[in-house]
This record gives structure tokens, sequence and C-alpha cells, in this order.
């Protein structure tokens, strides 16, 4: 098993250097063969994008630290909330059929499509980062944990209801552990989607943060420090997966991630 | 003719749900709620009303941002496949190839949709770039997935057949991926819908539900804004609901659809 996932490990580095090697020749092709004029703007060379980074960290950190704190919040809040509504749901059959239904639909429409309106209503740009970030995180939480409840084998919860089990027991015990790799798929399918809520917002029309730099760079040409921000918040949604991802070895050692369909609504 | 009662309850309860919501609405409960003054909130009747005036408007950048939606989905599904498809072929170093591919899967679309304006002259070509990449990685996670996970000693009584790759391959391999294959779809269309009203956000064309969505806000028409979120959410839900029927009629034989 270690042979393996050495190997394994090996052959993604392989392809990260092969990936980036790809990168550098279109740039110098663009660059020095084509003569593209817009060569610097559309793919710049990535040791000089990484050049600009290690100039310009300390400022690109704090405004990714600003943007990513809010999505941080706002994905917690979401998360806890969307776990309360599954526990209501698999206490309550009326809060199921109440429910279950608009939560189907919400993975049907385009919830990102919302944020600018929300952005409207609530002004003020932090509180509209977290509530977006707690929206848009609450609906993938709220449906996988349900999933996670119900696919407990009846034979448990008849084993459990032949201890005289009650109900607190029968979730602390039984359900809850059974359902935290249902969660964490959910979890995994939230986190990178509330980093780009967030980023959202900022781009909507916030004053400090990384999707702020962003559209600054954009319109205002400075395009080394836009390559940078795009690095950097591309670097955001993936440390966001990855955490979870990380987390959920720590804390659920005992089994192997659920093998669920990847992707959710794409970040 | 007993299941008749249990299933209008079941669509009774959300329905009754739905439409306190909505009367709640219309009524000014949130408004007085969470204080908020009539023109931020527009009600539900003014919403409608405002989407019927301007239907036509509506339904052209309607247009636009679906057409774009579904050509970048279906360029991004097919490239995510043959990824899945090289990757079965070649599992040593095709499983390394669809980790990096699914590292795409982590770049928000907020820092896509500016990358692509600068490779796409057009408003269209933007959109189309931005959901082609956003729809890979689920494409190509879920392919491999159908393509590799076969049903045990399939491929032992393949071999005993003498099959060749190519036969393996399009009587295995490829009828077992379809369930995952529309997963995939389902995933996808709805992040493609996503992409392509976020990446109109930052286009410089002056189309779509993304550019309507946020103009209208800008002139502070947020009867209009609404009503394009509503025709936003319809067609999402009208695109998912065409890919499962799709879904039902093509793997008729599969337990997940009895």
């Amino acid at each position: 098993m270690p042979v393996a996932e050495r190997s394994r490990r090996l052959v993604v580095l392989v392809w990260l250097v092969a990936v980036i090697a790809a990168w550098e020749l279109g740039a110098f092709l663009l660059a020095d063969v084509f003569h593209d004029a817009m060569a610097a703007s559309k793919l710049p060379f990535l040791h000089d994008i990484a050049a600009t980074i290690a100039k310009n960290w300390p400022s690109l950190l704090e405004a990714a630290g600003v943007t990513f704190s809010k999505a941080a919040i706002g994905f917690g809040l979401g998360a806890l909330f969307g776990y309360l509504l599954a526990v209501l749901m698999s206490v309550s059959r009326i809060a199921e059929s109440i429910a279950f239904p608009y939560l189907i639909v919400s993975q049907m429409i385009p919830v990102l499509g919302l944020a600018p309106i929300i952005f409207t209503l609530v002004r003020d740009m932090n509180a509209s980062r977290i509530v977006i970030a707690a929206y848009i995180t609450f609906f993938p939480v709220a449906a996988s944990t349900l999933s996670g409840f119900k696919s407990v084998d009846e034979e448990k919860r008849q084993l459990m209801r032949s201890y005289a089990a009650t109900m607190p027991v029968l979730y602390l015990k039984l359900l809850v552990p059974f359902s935290v790799p249902y969660l964490f798929a959910g979890l995994k399918i939230a986190a990178p989607l509330s980093v780009t809520a967030s980023i959202l917002v900022d781009m909507l029309g916030s004053k400090n943060g990384i999707g702020v730099k962003l559209l600054y760079a954009l319109y205002g040409g400075a395009k080394d420090i836009f390559w940078a921000s795009v690095l950097t918040s591309a670097a955001m949604g993936v440390f966001s997966y990855l955490f979870i991802a990380q987390a959920e070895k720590v804390l659920v050692p005992w089994r192997k991630s659920l093998p669920s369909s990847a992707g959710g609504q794409s970040a | 003719m007993g299941k008749v009662p249990d299933r209008l309850k079941k669509f009774l309860w959300p329905a009754v749900f739905g439409l306190g919501f909505l009367l709640a609405w219309q009524l000014g409960g949130f408004h007085a709620l969470l204080g908020f003054k009539p023109f931020q909130l527009p009600v539900p009747t003014e919403i409608v009303r405002t989407l019927a005036e301007n239907m036509p408007k509506a339904l052209g950048d309607c247009f636009v941002t679906v057409s774009g939606a579904i050509a970048g989905m279906l360029i991004g599904s097919s490239i995510g496949f043959a990824v899945a498809a090289l990757a079965t072929a070649f599992p040593a170093w095709g499983y390394g190839g669809l980790i990096v591919l699914s590292a795409f899967n982590a770049v928000p679309i907020v820092a896509l949709s500016p990358i692509m304006n600068r490779w796409f002259p057009t408003g269209m070509g933007q959109k189309i770039g931005v959901v082609t990449v956003v729809t890979m990685a689920a494409m190509a996670i879920n392919a491999y997935r159908g393509l590799s996970d076969l049903k045990p000693f399939s491929l032992d009584l393949m071999r005993s057949y003498a099959a060749r790759k190519r036969t393996v391959f399009f009587s295995l391999r490829l009828p077992n991926c379809l369930p995952s294959v529309f997963t995939a779809l389902k995933i996808n269309i709805t992040s493609a819908m996503i992409a392509a009203i976020v990446s109109e956000y930052f286009a410089s064309s002056t189309s779509g539900l993304g550019f309507g969505i946020k103009d209208n806000l800008r002139k502070a028409e947020m009867a209009m804004g609404w009503a394009y979120i509503t025709i936003a959410s319809v067609a999402g839900i009208a695109l998912f609901l065409v890919i499962a029927a799709i879904e039902r009629r093509a793997i008729r034989w599969h337990p997940s659809q009895r």
C-alpha cells in the first residue's frame, strides 16, 4: 500500500511539473514565436507571476485573509444550519415533506445568481459575504447529511430500538457517527463554493478583499497583479477543499472517504 | 385508492408552505421583520407584473445565456469524458492526470471569467470558455468511475472470450458508465448555468441573464432584477428536468430508474 501510494504521488507530481512546463511553453510561444501584443496579459510566464506574488505577498495575503475569513464564518454558519435542518427533517416527517422538495429544487437553480440581489439587500459588505457564503453552504450540507441519516441500515435502527434507546442516544450513538462521511461529502462541495461566493461579493462593490484586487487590476491594467490575484484566489479554492478533505481524514479515521459523485455545483 | 391521500399530503405540505411564504412576502412580513423598504425588496406580484411586461427582452437574454451554457457544457463534458477514457486506457498515468484536472474544479468562476475575457473577444466565446472549464472535472471524475467500477468478474468474462480492448470498451465499459455520465450531466447543467450567469457579470457584452441582473440592480430596478432571477431559476429547473427525462429513456435498465 505505501509503495502504491508513493508511486501515485509521484505520478501526480510529474503531472504538476508537466502542467507548469506546458504553461511556460504556451507563454513562450505566445510572446516570442507568435509575437502576440497581448501576450503578457493573455498568458504571462508562470515564473513572472511567481515573482509578482513573491514581491506582493503581504498585500495579497491580507486581501485573501479578509475574503477567506468571511467565507469561513459563512461556511460554518451555513453548515450548522444545514445540519440542523437535516436533523429536523429526519426527526419530523412533516418537516421533511415541507423542506425536501425545496432542497431538491435548490440544487437545480443558479443560486450564485442571487448574490448581487442579496448584496443590494444587506448593503453591508462583510455581512453579505457571510450571508451569501452561508446560504450557498446550507443546501448541499443539508441534502447530503439527510441522505446520510437515511442510509442507516434498518437493522441497526432496530437494534437501537431493542435497547430502548432514547431519541438523543439514537442520534448520538448511531445516526450522527454514521452520517459523518455524508456530511463531509456535502462540506467538500460547499467549501470552494463559499470561497467563490465571498470573492464574488468582493467584486460586486466591496472595499477590500482579493476580489477587489482582481477587479482593480482588471480595469486598472496592472496585469501582473491581476494574474497574481487569480492564482491566489484559485489557491484559496483549492486550499478550502484540501482543508476539509484533511479534516475528514483526521476526524473520521475509521472510514474511507465516501465515494460520492464528485463535483457538485462547481466552483 | 388508499395511497392517493398520502401522495396528496406529500404535495400539499410544501405547497402550503410555499404559498404561506409568498403571502408573507406579499403582505410585507419580511419587510417588517428585516427592516427592508418596499423599493429594496419588491413583492411577488410586482415581480410577476414586471416580468410579464418585459417578457420578450427577458426571454432573449435567457436564450443567450442558456445557449452559451449548453454549448460550454457539451464541450466541457466531451473533454472530460475523453480524459476519463484516456485515464481508463492508461490507468497508471491517467489517474494522476484526473487529479490534476479535478483541481480545476476548485478554481473560482470569478477568477476564470476575467481570464476568458482576455482570451476571447466576444461575450459568447468568454461564456463558453468559462463553462467549458467548469464542467470538465465533474464529467471526467464521474465517467472514470463508471468506466472502471465494473461488476466483479465481468472483466474476467470478457477476457475469457479473448475480447479485444475495443470490444471491452464498447460492450462493457461504455454501457456501465452511462449512469455516472448522467449524474455528471445533471451536476454540470446546474454549474453551467451558474458559470454562464456569473461570467456575464464580468463580461463586456450587453446581453444575457447575468448582465440583466447586474444592470437592473445598478439602475435600482429591483423588480426587474428579481424577474431575471426568476427566469434564470425556471430555466435551470427546466434544463435539469430535460436531462433527467433523457436519462430515464437512456438507462431504463438501471436499478436507479425503477
